[in-house]
């Protein structure tokens, strides 16, 4: 049963996707080339066969839980890591030290040095990648100035709180002015504010050309800002294309369940009604994606009406379209499936 | 021209942090003086040893190798901050080798040490209670014990560098280096010399390569001949071996940048 939901979805993915920015002149049509790639830590196999093209100019997430392949495939695209087998190509190449000058890496972990300024920490970003000393202070005045950095440029690191941090990440990651930025959860532990901040400052630097290619198991931010996601589990590719075309094939209607009490016995129930596509279980709350809410409702109220304490109809998300291929969602939250909020 | 601007950027780098550390700045010069002061005297005045005449002044090689090796293990254990704060995975994701990455921490430990134990010798000769022989004149004694002194650094910066990249914890790799280094110390001739110890104590002396930088460093600043030493060529032949062997092994190893 499993087997044959996680079949790819069947999207037209060579379908362009909506308005990729332009991509700088002389790059590759394809940012990410990956063709088949197996990676193996040990026994367990961290990316399976995985194939998949990530278009120049496009912003483009990789989508799943933790463990599904995404950060060991941008180690992979970084050069941390060898596949086993199958060939990664990086804006139109093999994968060389000289490819590394032309892209940007914001880690998942903090990745500044304590003993330095936030001027230094960009001053020796630009000279490792032997950046002329006067493009140097220029870039680095410029995006100071628009990350908000600039009257912290004399600021040492440690001072800098946790959004500002990841703005100099940001930053620092494009000084070198690269062609492909790849970003493993930059938002991770952010607030609203910084994250909406940094957001916009990606979107400036795709605006200008570069590529992004995000790592997340963040549904609201992949839908959001990603013209292009790849859902992945267990490094297999699950489904590729805009979120609109991924959301297509969905039952329409996303339905939250509060219960007073174990919903279990009702969820179990509910899987076999006509029009119930997937059902999730946290804690006091289902989530139920149905073709329409309307007979769905009319059905629980008539069966468990006593048991249920509130009901709320949503939109569905790529986490109900993830979940009805998959089996299982992206991310476990306490509440089930809250989504996290947009800075004011 | 881009992988030596890298070395020198990663150097500045290590540098900048090392003189921003000032307690590692100060101790790692007044620790060696003062043992030099409260063991120099101690040992010279309370016990009176009855063949060095001026036990000061034989401690102060030793105390010179000993800033060497703390030096290069603080400096290494560096490679775990860097670790551990994610900045090596940002140098590993810029367009260099591992090797130009290590090679710029190693010369910087190299560098550290270098300065740090100058700078000992320096404050040692001008002590009035340290009689500093130069057999070989002042500027040949002074150059002898500079060049053992970048062999010797070159050597443990390496070997800091290659257990560094191995072990996974600091508190390992100082337990390590404590473990390996402290018995080479010891029985390096840095606080009792060589010749006078018994048979199995003088081969385990002569398997330790810091004895040849203290060899290296008597002859060249306290003896007034070189009965009783390796002398030169072998001080020279062992510690060039080792200087450059173990630094191309320190810096070729592959680095994980996981914590």
């Amino acid at each position: 049963m499993l087997a044959a939901a996680i079949q790819p979805l069947n999207l037209n993915v060579s379908t362009p996707i909506d308005a990729p920015s332009p991509a700088r002149a002389g790059m590759a049509a394809s940012a990410v080339d990956v063709r088949d790639v197996t990676y193996r830590y040990g026994d367990r196999v961290a990316l399976d066969a995985l194939t998949l093209d990530v278009p120049a100019g496009a912003v483009f997430g990789l989508l799943g839980p933790n463990g599904s392949g995404k950060s060991t495939l941008l180690s992979l695209l970084i050069g941390r890591r060898e596949p086993a087998s199958g060939s990664v190509q990086v804006l139109g190449a093999p994968l060389s030290a000289r490819l590394r000058a032309r892209l940007g890496v914001v880690f998942q972990e903090p990745s500044l040095d304590s003993n330095m300024t936030v001027r230094e920490t960009m001053a020796l970003q630009a000279r490792l990648f032997s950046l002329p000393r006067a493009e140097a202070r220029r870039r680095t005045d410029m995006l100071l100035e628009r990350v908000g950095l600039a009257d912290r440029a004399g600021a040492m690191t440690p001072t800098l709180s946790g959004g500002m941090k990841r703005r100099l990440e940001l930053a620092r990651a494009l000084v070198t002015k690269p062609d492909l930025i790849l970003l493993d959860e930059p938002t991770l532990a952010l607030d609203p504010d910084s994250r909406q901040r940094l957001w916009q400052h990606l979107l400036e630097a795709n605006a200008e050309g570069c590529t992004l290619l995000l790592a997340t198991n963040d549904v609201y931010e992949a839908e959001r800002y990603c013209r292009s996601v790849a859902l992945l589990d267990r490094g297999r590719l699950v489904a590729q294309g805009t979120p609109a075309e991924l959301k297509h094939d969905l039952r329409r209607d996303a339905v939250r369940i509060e219960w007073k009490g174990d919903p279990a016995p009702e969820a179990a129930a509910m899987r076999s009604w006509p029009g119930v596509g997937g059902v999730r279980v946290a804690g006091s709350t289902t989530h139920v994606t149905v073709d329409e809410a309307s007979p769905f409702l009319t059905r629980l109220f008539q069966s468990s009406g006593d048991r249920v304490s509130g009901v709320r109809i949503e939109e569905s998300t790529l986490e109900d379209v993830y979940f009805q291929l998959v089996g299982h969602g992206i991310t476990p939250r306490a509440d089930g499936d809250a989504q996290p909020e947009e800075g004011a | 021209m881009s992988q030596i601007e890298a070395v020198a950027a990663l150097l500045a780098r290590d540098l900048r942090s090392f003189f921003r550390s000032r307690s590692q700045l100060y101790s790692s010069v007044l620790f060696p003086l003062m043992l030099l002061a409260i063991l120099g005297t101690g040992v010279n005045d309370g016990l009176d040893p009855k063949n060095i005449t001026d036990y000061v002044t034989f401690l102060t090689p030793g105390m010179i190798v000993m800033t060497a090796l703390f030096s290069s293990t603080f400096s290494s254990a560096s490679y775990y901050q860097d670790r551990d704060s994610g900045i090596l995975k940002v140098f590993l994701a810029s367009p260099h080798s591992q090797r130009v990455v290590l090679l710029g921490k190693t010369l910087s430990s190299v560098v550290i040490g270098v300065a740090q134990a100058l700078l000992v010798l320096a404050v040692a000769a001008a002590i009035p209670a340290i009689h500093f022989q130069w057999q070989y004149g002042v500027a040949q004694s002074v150059a002898l014990t500079v060049f053992s002194i970048v062999l010797l650094n070159l050597f443990l910066s390496g070997l800091g560098q290659l257990l560094a990249s191995r072990i996974r914890s600091m508190q390992g790799f100082h337990l390590v280096m404590n473990l390996v280094l402290f018995p080479f110390l010891f029985f390096s001739g840095a606080f009792f010399p060589l010749h006078d110890l018994p048979e199995w104590l003088k081969l385990l002396g002569r398997v330790n390569p810091l004895s040849y930088g203290v060899d290296m460093m008597h002859l060249a600043l306290y003896a007034d001949g070189s009965d009783g030493y390796f002398g030169l060529p072998l001080d020279f032949a062992v510690l060039t071996l080792l200087a450059v062997g173990v630094f191309y092994v320190g810096t070729s190893r592959g680095v994980n940048p996981d914590r």
